[in-house]
């Protein structure tokens, strides 16, 4: 259908839309008038995506003198092409109305295990080794070397692109990684390169987090992005962490002994330089006093990873006198390395800022902060002066490098943390080093500068107030979208008391509580017997988990869950977990029923859904708090008090909500779907835990539903399954209008959004 | 909110009564027995009131009519008449469960008796077996045949409920059973499931797939929710999945299955069938009948063909196999051929202008008023033919019951009467 927003004409690929959708895209385009950056939370099957890149490429069609750009990250690969296949549907509509004109190019970007189709180097099985093995083959030296020595192996997709030059292009369209792949495989030109190549022309990328996020790669593949580009994060409820993540690093024994090694390893690839070819370690110096940019002139298969650090931080300046010369440099890190295991040695949990690390790294090894801040560029020099190809053989040294480069560059919102061994198994030794970064809004503030519009959107942004003080930017629109509903396809429930009436449980010092042990086991054995097919379970941690399925197995519980539905468990392992959740599905579906224990913050947590039959019921057994002994928590919590005024309190219980949240919110992918949830803890009856959870699970969370009993729960959810097998119609009745029609949508555009929705 | 809270008490103090049967007055057992609590429903200001249920009711009739007419539009009407239908009823585990009164099972077996009875009465020509489920194993309870009775004695006989459910073992029993029927004949599955698992021998997908091969069509009404499997059965079948919400609704759900369903357009071949038409044996002779071998005074039909001597009608003759019928029950399946089209619904706020409508303030089947409380016009619906007024209750008699149009049929029309000769 097509329709007016205001002065822009939306092409929509389906005949329908629903209110949501509608308004979602009446904010963005607000936001994109306004130039400026948006938070929007809609709850996910409500066509969130479709909407955003309708309205997007739309927008960018109204306004053919300022072409935007529109870069949309996701977190995973299966998301990227899911994006990608609804881009298809978009675009063949856009050109079935408009002709030529309307032709985008669009294309996902991956890494190269993704994308690479020589059959050789594909065989490496790991990301890192792909990229070591397309390296051998084509860095500028092999390639030299190749023109002389003919046993020299180069991959022919490559060399066929490079042949062709400034004429590898790929003309307009839609281009999922398979699609890439295919169009590579057909014209022998390699996928992975051509894409990089077409980043700069293409009108949408989607592609990971990590490209924008992470300095280090976004330092290669997005700096070329001009500043009218339309950045989303999808998913985006975790991005605070992504953005802690890309900046910490740890250190581990291994990592060190590692390092050490690809030292030993680059001090004899000296000498033989030096024996053989000692012009080029002399070239090298040259370059470094003349202070060249390290980085810039380099072909494209010799790009490496960026500098860690953030652009606006890395000093454009000459590499110190000390580290100049590849032995000396190598002597600097020896001692840092020997500096590091002695720090690893100690006995006791250690807390320090990165100001006082690097000033005893100073006395104790000699080695200034200046130093180590141009470790990692400087590493990255000689590596490439000593033709290393084998990239991810060198990853402990990269990771030592980085880890001092970040330290020497950063003296707030860092911590660094020594840990001897593990918490919770306090008798085996494993001392680890953390640098770990507590400001999420450090990595994600270049994003915000540079570009035009950031739109910030996932199905569990709850409190949407939080988001911008986490990560310090001014959103021009945050609101949060309810799901109009044909039917209250939704039940969650709060459940406080077990069927004794006894209050339920995790906090501390309840948890072990065989009251609330049994309690919990009831409330499950109960719901399976009126709950069909699918039921899942979450739990606050591993450990609870163990524990608590242990006594279930003791007292009998877990025999009359089995009588009812089989049960499946999500361990650390992951290809265990994928088993598991490949024979619940085959339970589910061949009408056995089943169970599926699992945790919050884990995998299946975060990407699995359990949609329609997969998971009727999910059980949220307690409040996923973190951790909240960890030092790395306790550090951030205290910079996050100290710098953004944020309560530790307030922290914790977003934190935990949206977990909870986003476990429940795996039941519902679509409106045509339903499910029930239950909260089983006294604690999510409290208003301030409660009022954290999303606006469309609040609207339909009634006052009655909140301090259940398991007696009373299992009436409702009987009531409720029976209500939801009955069939309905799907475009709503009467008084609430779900499904709008393009006449819908022109009435609408004269008396308001407004009125006819709500 | 009330009832829900009420109801788990409510449960237990009935099962104590239910011990001393003997002392529960009259007047008790009638209110525990019928519920009436649950009509009540607790409003946004939080005050009871009855729940309203008519208007819901013909709302669902209406969607109901709307989605057989449609699917009868697109293709030239044709219906099985001819059934073969087993009836499988899940006695496992989940049977005794008491969220009906006063269990599942019973409520099964009392709406079954009606269903088997309303199905003869409409498909006199069909035969109907009956299948039970229970420790996971299906038990054939009677085979097909035409008598009401026996179906029912051997249904009763047998309530209890005890162990898993499969859903598997069932459709494999009566796949065999059904795999020998003539090819003319429609062959139905209509399973009462009250489990929400099923515990099979093997794969379970298999098995569907061969009772779709096989052209058996698999209708599904659940007790307490939607199944994935179920509703993966009846669409691979093409038959209809529903989930039961009460008592009422569950007699609603099991009586739709009466009519004969429209037949699948690919296998509806046309075929001859040799019928006879036995006479009615006189008045106060006496013969041995064939199907029970005693002796019988004045009842009774003979066979035209071999004369052997049966009870009842419709049946097959036991000794020359043929089918036998009365041409009453050959005309009582005739109008499920010429369904009368649905009525069109009459817009309240328009019709207050209507000159027609001021003629006819009054249903023309029932005669009673069209007004609602207030002189406000109620709801009502109109023949697309005579343009006659009906009131929702006559609008469901008719096309339920009467399948006539009382309008259409005292139009006095010389032209079609003539027609008709």
């Amino acid at each position: 259908m097509i329709f007016k927003i205001e002065d822009v004409t939306v092409y929509f690929p389906y005949d329908n839309i629903y209110p949501e959708q509608y308004e979602y895209m009446v904010e963005l385009k607000r936001a994109l008038d306004a130039k400026g950056h948006c938070l929007l939370e809609m709850p996910t099957g409500t066509g969130k995506t479709i909407a955003l890149l309708s309205l997007i490429t739309s927008y960018r069609l109204s306004r053919p003198d300022s072409p935007i750009k529109l870069v949309y990250c996701t977190r995973t690969v299966h998301e990227m092409e899911k994006t990608l296949g609804e881009l298809k549907i978009l675009h063949d509509y856009q050109v079935r109305h408009l002709g030529a004109q309307a032709k985008i190019l669009a294309l996902g970007l991956s890494s190269r295990k993704n994308l690479c189709v020589n059959p050789k180097v594909l065989k490496a099985e790991n990301r890192d080794s792909v990229d070591a093995a397309c390296r051998k083959r084509t860095a500028s030296w092999v390639r030299a070397l190749a023109a002389e020595n003919q046993n020299v192996e180069l991959c022919d997709y490559f060399e066929s692109y490079e042949k062709a030059a400034d004429n590898a292009l790929l003309p307009p369209g839609v281009y999922t990684l398979e699609d890439l792949r295919e169009f590579g495989k057909n014209r022998g030109w390699c996928p992975y390169f051509l894409a990089r190549h077409m980043v700069q022309f293409a009108n949408v990328i989607v592609y990971s987090y990590q490209y924008l996020l992470d300095p280090k790669v976004a330092g290669i593949i997005s700096k070329e992005l001009q500043k009218e580009t339309v950045v989303v994060f999808d998913e985006a409820h975790n991005i605070d962490n992504v953005c802690i993540e890309a900046l910490s690093v740890s250190v581990r024994r291994v990592t060190l002994e590692g390092a050490n090694r690809n030292l030993n390893k680059i001090r004899q690839e000296i000498d033989r330089f030096k024996a053989s070819d000692a012009g080029r370690l002399r070239a090298e110096y040259n370059r470094l006093v003349e202070g060249l940019a390290l980085r810039g002139d380099l072909s494209g298969t010799d790009q490496w990873l960026a500098n860690p650090a953030l652009p606006h931080d890395i000093l454009k300046e000459a590499v110190p006198g000390n580290i100049r010369r590849a032995e000396h440099f190598v002597h600097v890190l020896r001692r840092l390395l020997q500096y590091l295991g002695g720090r690893l040695d100690t006995e006791n949990v250690e807390k320090e800022s990165p100001v006082s690390f690097v000033s005893s790294l100073n006395s104790q090894a000699g080695i200034e902060q200046k130093t180590l801040k141009f470790c990692y560029d400087r590493l990255h020099s000689l590596m490439m002066t000593l033709e290393i190809t084998d990239t991810d053989e060198f990853l402990p040294i990269q990771t030592v490098c980085d880890f001092a480069t970040l330290v020497g560059t950063y003296a707030r919102g860092f911590s660094i943390i020594i840990e001897p061994y593990d918490e919770r198994m306090p008798h085996i030794p494993d001392p680890i080093l953390q640098l770990s970064c507590h400001d999420a809004s450090l990595a994600i503030k270049p994003v915000f500068d540079r570009f035009q519009s950031v739109v910030i959107t996932s199905g569990t942004l709850s409190p949407i107030d939080l988001y911008p003080r986490l990560l310090s930017f001014n959103p021009v629109v945050s609101r949060s979208f309810k799901m109009s509903m044909t039917r209250d396809c939704i039940c969650p429930m709060v459940l406080t008391r077990g069927s004794d009436q006894l209050p339920v449980s995790t906090k501390f010092d309840m948890r072990s509580d065989p009251g609330v042990v049994r309690n919990y086991g009831k409330l499950l054995v109960e719901m399976v017997s009126v709950v069909p097919d699918g039921v899942v379970c979450f739990f606050v941690s591993y450990s609870y988990m163990d524990g608590i399925i242990a006594t279930w197995n003791e007292t009998g519980i877990l025999k009359e869950i089995t009588q009812q539905k089989l049960v499946f468990f999500e361990t650390q392992d992951v290809v265990e977990t994928t088993l598991a959740l490949d024979n619940y599905r085959r339970a589910c579906d061949c009408g056995r029923g089943a169970v599926f224990f699992s945790v919050a913050r884990g995998k299946v947590a975060e990407g699995i859904d359990f949609d329609r039959h997969y998971g009727r019921l999910v059980v949220m057994f307690g409040v996923p708090f973190q951790y909240t002994l960890s030092k790395i928590l306790l550090a951030r919590l205290e910079y996050l008090r100290d710098t953004f005024q944020i309560k530790e309190g307030d922290f914790l219980t977003f934190d935990a909500l949206r977990q909870a949240a986003q476990c429940v919110g795996r039941v519902i992918r679509s409106k045509a779907d339903y499910g029930m949830m239950i909260f089983a803890d006294k604690r999510y009856s409290r208003h301030d835990k409660r009022s954290k959870l999303p606006g469309w699970i609040l609207s339909h969370l009634r006052d009655a539903h909140l301090n259940l009993s398991t007696d009373m729960a299992i009436h409702i959810a009987r009531e409720f399954l029976r209500k939801m097998a009955q069939p309905y119609d799907k475009t709503g009745t009467m008084g609430r209008k779900t499904l709008l029609t393009q006449e819908d949508l022109e009435k609408m555009a004269e008396t308001g959004v407004q009125d006819m929705v709500y | 909110m009330s009832n829900q809270r009420k109801r788990p008490n409510g449960e237990r103090e009935e099962d104590e009564e239910e011990d001393d049967a003997e002392g529960i007055g009259g007047w008790e057992r009638d209110y525990v027995d019928e519920r009436s609590w649950e009509a009540l429903q607790e409003d946004e200001s939080g005050l009871l009131r009855p729940i309203d249920s008519s208007a819901i009711y013909h709302a669902q009739y209406r969607r109901r009519l709307r989605m057989l007419s449609a699917a009868a539009a697109g293709t030239r009407i044709q219906k099985g008449l001819i059934r073969y239908l087993y009836v499988v009823i899940d006695f496992s585990r989940a049977a005794a469960e008491t969220d009906f009164r006063p269990s599942r099972m019973g409520i099964m077996a009392k709406h079954v008796e009606a269903f088997i009875r309303e199905f003869f009465d409409q498909n006199p020509l069909s035969q109907i077996g009956l299948v039970s489920i229970k420790n996971g194993i299906a038990h054939t309870l009677t085979d097909l045949g035409g008598s009401p009775e026996s179906h029912i004695q051997a249904l009763m006989g047998k309530l209890e409920a005890a162990g898993d459910s499969s859903l598997q073992n069932a459709l494999e029993l009566v796949h065999e059973h059904l795999n020998q029927i003539p090819s003319y004949g429609h062959r139905e599955v209509l399973i009462l499931y009250s489990a929400l698992s099923t515990s099979d021998p093997g794969d379970i997908m298999e098995t569907i797939q061969k009772c779709k091969k096989s052209r058996l069509r698999c209708s599904v009404i659940g007790l307490s929710a939607e199944m994935f499997i179920c509703k993966h059965l009846c669409q691979e079948t093409g038959g209809l999945y529903s989930v039961a919400v009460d008592e009422v609704h569950l007699k609603d759900l099991l009586l739709e299955h009466a009519p004969p369903p429209p037949a699948i357009a690919e296998f509806a071949i046309s075929n001859l069938i040799k019928m006879g038409f036995p006479q009615r044996a006189a008045e106060g002779s006496m013969a041995i009948c064939s199907c029970h071998k005693e002796v019988k005074i004045g009842a009774g039909y003979t066979c035209p063909r071999c004369k052997a001597r049966v009870c009842e009608l419709p049946t097959e003759c036991t000794i020359c196999g043929l089918t036998l019928v009365s041409s009453p029950h050959l005309a009582r399946s005739y109008h499920h051929l010429f369904p009368i089209a649905p009525f069109d619904e009459v817009p309240t706020l328009t019709s207050l202008n209507d000159p027609r409508r001021k003629l006819g303030k009054s249903c023309f089947g029932c005669q009673q008023s069209l007004l609602g409380g207030g002189n406000k016009p109620g709801p009502c619906v109109t023949c697309r033919k005579c343009k006659h007024y009906f009131c929702l209750d006559c609008d469901i008699y008719i096309h339920e019951s009467l399948h006539n149009c009382p309008g259409c049929e005292s139009i006095h029309r010389p032209k079609s009467v003539s027609m008709e000769e």
